[in-house]
Parts: C-alpha cells; structure tokens; sequence
C-alpha cells in the first residue's frame, strides 16, 4: 500500500491546490480574531454556531477536503493512470486505504492547524478547548475525505456535485431541518467537540456524543466500502 | 518461464460489449496460444474494447474472458503473471522514470532493485532513468512504461499501441526484445496500426472490422482464405503491349491493365496458375520479363479488403 499512498501524496501536493487550501484555512482563524479583537470573548454558543459550525466544519472543511480527496481518485480516472493500480495484484481495498490515508493527511493538517489556532484564540488561551475543536475537526476531515474519495470515483464532476452538497445538505438543510442533522457530517463534528470538552461545550448538543461516534463510524465505513465496490465494479479507462 | 502447453492461455467466448445502441465488439471469440498474436482493425474497429475485456479493465456485456483458465474479471490474482499497457500515454509527470518503474514493481511484489535496473537496460533507457517522466519524448515514455510492463516478468503480456511514437531505431529494438521475449515462452498480445511491422512480428494475426472477427489465423493463412480476392500482380516486360494482349487471354487472368510508363498491373484470383503461366507464355512468345511483383501481399491490402467487404 505504500507506494501507491506516496504516489497520491505526490499527486495531492500540487502547488495551486495547497496554496487554495492554505488560503482557505487561515479564514475561520482570522474570523476569530477579529470576533475577539472587536466584540471582545464571544459565548460559547455564539462562537460555535458562527465559526465552528457555520465556517470551518460546514464550509472550510468540506472546501478544502473535496480540493482534495475528490481529486485522489479523479486524477487518475482523467489521466487514464488508473489502470497502473488497478492491474496490480492487490485486492482493491489495499487501492482505496492509501488513496483515503493520502487524502487525509494531505487536508487534515491545514484543517488541524486552523480549528486549532481558531479554538485557541477564540477561547482565550484555552487548550484544552482548542484541542476539543483540533480532534473534531480531523473526524470531520476523515467523513468527509471518506464521502469525496467515493464521490470522485462515481463521477467526473465530483467538484460541482460536492459543492451542491456542501452548499444545500450541509449549509442549508441542515440549518433548519432537525432531521437533516442526523446525517450531516457538520453536526457530527459539533458533537464530538462536545465529547472531547464536555466541560466547556455541555448542553448544546442536538444528538448525544454516542449517536456522533456511531453515525461517523457508518458513514466512515459505509463510503470506505462503496468506493472498495465501485472500484471493483467499474471500468476502469 | 511457465511452460503452459497446449491449452488457450487467453479464451475469449462469443464476447460482446455494448455502449448503449452502439455495439463495440460483436460475438467474438478466439483462443490465444503462446506466441505473438497481433491484433489488427481500423480505428474504432473495436480493439481497445477488446484488449480492455482480455483485461478485465472492462467487463464484458456478454459472453467471457478467461486467462490461464480463470476469469479475468475482478480477479486481481491473475495480474501478478500478467504485464499490460494500455493505449493511453499518460504517465506520471513529476515521477521520475526508474521511480516508475520501482513502484510498478512494487505493486507486483518485486522488491528487489535489480528488477528495476534490468527492466530500464531492456528498454535501453539507463540514462534518462533518473530524470521526470515529464521530461521524456513521447517514444520514451512508451518504452519505460514498457519497461513497468516487464518489471515483474510476466508471462502474458498485452500492450495496446504499444508502437506509437517510437522513431525507426526504436522500433527495431522493440521488435527485437519481443521477439526474444516471445521466444521465451512468453504469450504476447499487441495491437497495432503499423500493419507492416504487426506483420513481421505476429505468429498469428486476430483481424477485427466494425466489432467482428474478420479472420484469424496466420497471415498467410488469412490470405488463402480470402480466395474470392484479385490479387494485383505488377510485371515489367520489353513488351508490356503484347505481353497484355496474350496475357489477358488467360483463364488465370481476370483483367490487365497497362500503365502509361509500360507496366502492367495483371488482375488475377489464381496467382498459382498465373505464377507457372506467365513465365511460359513470355518465352512463347520471346518477352523478356524483368519485375513480377505482388502489389498487395501485406497485411495493409487485406485488412483493406476486409474493412471494404
């Protein structure tokens, strides 16, 4: 698995990628600051609902993570390269673990340090808030990696039909109809941030941090799987 | 090399496959024996769609592939004794050519870096090894994806196009190396445009027209069975204008035709008659010939006849 992990490590570092995806991160940062500098320490409510909710994990996330993870597979299928990998004997999960670990640790950096730096400054110096909103970003980057990893396989527009989604399902949908959370990889990280510091987060949640950790791990597992099936069924160009 | 003996190592069984109302490969079926097979048809004849069945790329829409007795079709398995390249010249840019070919192998479990070394040596790239596949000429980037396709010596080789772009020289060595690969036992499918070349290479030629198996067979072979066919015969003589005259009355003979320069071009469908008559009649009649030649004894004329058929 590691060549192929290296090879779209490779493929996902380009340099109009990374500098899009550091551009977009440094915003939920510099939006808390200035929420600071300006309004003085916001609630916890009102920061979570305006710049962890609202910014980095329904918008900054998605953004960076569909750049990204989308283009882990896309890439090769527009290339024609696919077929190098897939006409190795390997079984076709031992493709898929290194191109969404690849995916992964190529936006979960930028999304880490930027709910980190965001946490920290927006909860005056607290870290161990800063680290409850680092841990719940990084599972929303790994949904989501997992969700646009699939995504790209299954089409060649995989950047517009996830933006349809990041802006309808995750931004509008989700912010009005209780339902829609339930399956809404924002609202999960919202959850586990109040797992991970039930202490300064408690009493906001809209499902418990059990349902989050369970909803995650199917929708995790669930894309994992279909982009194993989809590699196995498709024709590969 | 695995000595495979007398059974298919590639069974194709009435395949076909589909694109919505368009049919791309049409009932096809044919064996692959040890050996270079070529594959031959006019563009969008369905070759590509083929190979990419024998492949397991692609699956088919009916019928079945099997490779070494096993479908080839979600069978990663097989792949480790199997070498493709497929008619897509896209590499990775920013990888340079031996980091290529390293990784190929490692995807097929060769670990070992003289692997990587003897395939670049056998596409005569150990220079250029260490530079961005970015950087290469389109002929070597095909002879280092080559070189990828050997890495872990399979057995079974299919490569698509495998010709494009590669200059005169290049060309002879890749002739060569195949040769010399195919004489090791190996099983080498190959399509090709360059009708000439697939000719002198093939042992056995697979002729595909509008998604059908025209022929298969040898080329020779294919050319027998094609009895229905005129065949062009071009004959320099002393006396092109009486050589017709006593030519055209030959039962062997369908038609002559003289050139304003003097040469004939004799029409016939039984050249083995033509062959021990026309030099009979010219001493008859004291002609002297000086050329007899075949005009359409290559694989361009009859894939030509067939795809006009």
């Amino acid at each position: 698995m590691l060549p192929i992990f290296v090879l779209t490590l490779r493929q996902l570092s380009g340099k109009w990628r990374l500098s899009i995806t550091s551009l977009l991160a440094v915003l939920p940062v510099a939006i808390a600051i200035l929420m600071v500098s300006f309004e003085g320490a916001p609630t916890v409510r009102e920061f979570e609902r305006t710049v962890l909710s609202g910014i980095l994990a329904g918008a900054i996330s998605p953004l960076v993570v569909l750049a990204i993870a989308s283009a882990a597979f896309a890439n090769e299928i527009e290339d024609s390269t696919l077929a190098n990998l897939t006409l190795a004997p390997i079984p076709r999960w031992q493709i898929v673990v290194p191109k969404l670990l690849a995916a992964i640790c190529v936006s979960g950096p930028f999304i880490a340090a930027s709910a980190f730096l965001t946490g920290y400054f927006a909860y005056s110096v607290d870290i161990r808030a800063a680290l409850a909103v680092t841990g719940a970003a990084i599972v929303g980057v790994a949904l989501y990696s997992s969700a646009f990893v699939w995504l790209g396989l299954m089409t060649t527009r995989a950047i517009g039909y996830g933006l349809l989604y990041i802006v309808l399902w995750e931004g509008f949908f989700s912010g009005f109809v209780t339902g829609v959370r339930l399956f809404s990889v924002r609202y999960y990280s919202i959850a586990w941030t109040h797992g991970f510091d039930v202490r300064r987060f408690a009493g906001f949640d809209d499902f418990g941090f059990g349902f989050a950790v369970a909803a995650s791990v199917v929708a995790f597992g669930g894309f994992f799987l279909l982009s194993v099936r989809r590699l196995c069924r498709m024709d590969v160009p | 090399m695995t000595t495979i003996g007398a059974a298919p190592v590639i069974r194709v069984e009435h395949v076909s496959r589909w694109f919505g109302s368009v049919v791309a490969v049409s009932d096809v079926t044919f064996d692959v024996m040890p050996g270079i097979t070529g594959l031959l048809g006019p563009n969008g004849a369905g070759k590509t769609t083929l190979l990419r069945m024998m492949t397991g790329l692609a699956k088919p829409s009916d019928g079945a592939v099997t490779v070494l007795g096993e479908p080839i079709r979600r069978n990663p398995s097989l792949y480790g004794r199997m070498g493709v390249m497929s008619e897509h010249e896209t590499v990775y840019g920013f990888m340079k050519g031996r980091e290529f070919v390293r990784m190929m192998g490692r995807l097929r479990g060769v670990m070992d870096e003289a692997a990587v070394d003897k395939a670049i040596d056998l596409v005569d790239l150990a220079d250029a090894a260490d530079r961005p596949l970015g950087t290469y000429s389109r002929g070597m980037r095909q002879r280092m994806r080559l070189a990828g396709t050997l890495v872990h010596d399979p057995e079974i080789m299919i490569l698509d196009e495998p010709l494009n772009g590669a200059d005169p020289r290049q060309r002879v060595h890749f002739q060569s190396l195949l040769r010399k690969l195919a004489g090791e036992g190996r099983t080498i499918v190959l399509s090709s445009h360059i009708l000439e070349e697939v000719e002198q290479l093939a042992d056995t030629v697979l002729l595909i027209v509008n998604g059908k198996l025209a022929a298969s067979g040898d080329f020779r072979a294919i050319r027998v069975a094609l009895d229905e066919r005129p065949y062009h015969v071009l004959v320099v003589s002393d006396s092109p204008r009486e050589l017709a005259a006593a030519v055209v009355k030959l039962e062997s003979v369908d038609a002559v035709n003289v050139d304003p320069d003097g040469t004939l071009v004799i029409l016939s469908r039984n050249v083995r008659d033509l062959q021990i008559e026309l030099p009979r009649l010219a001493q008859s009649a004291s002609i002297s010939l000086r050329r007899v030649e075949p005009l359409d004894d290559s694989l361009e004329s009859v894939f030509g006849y067939l795809v006009e058929r």
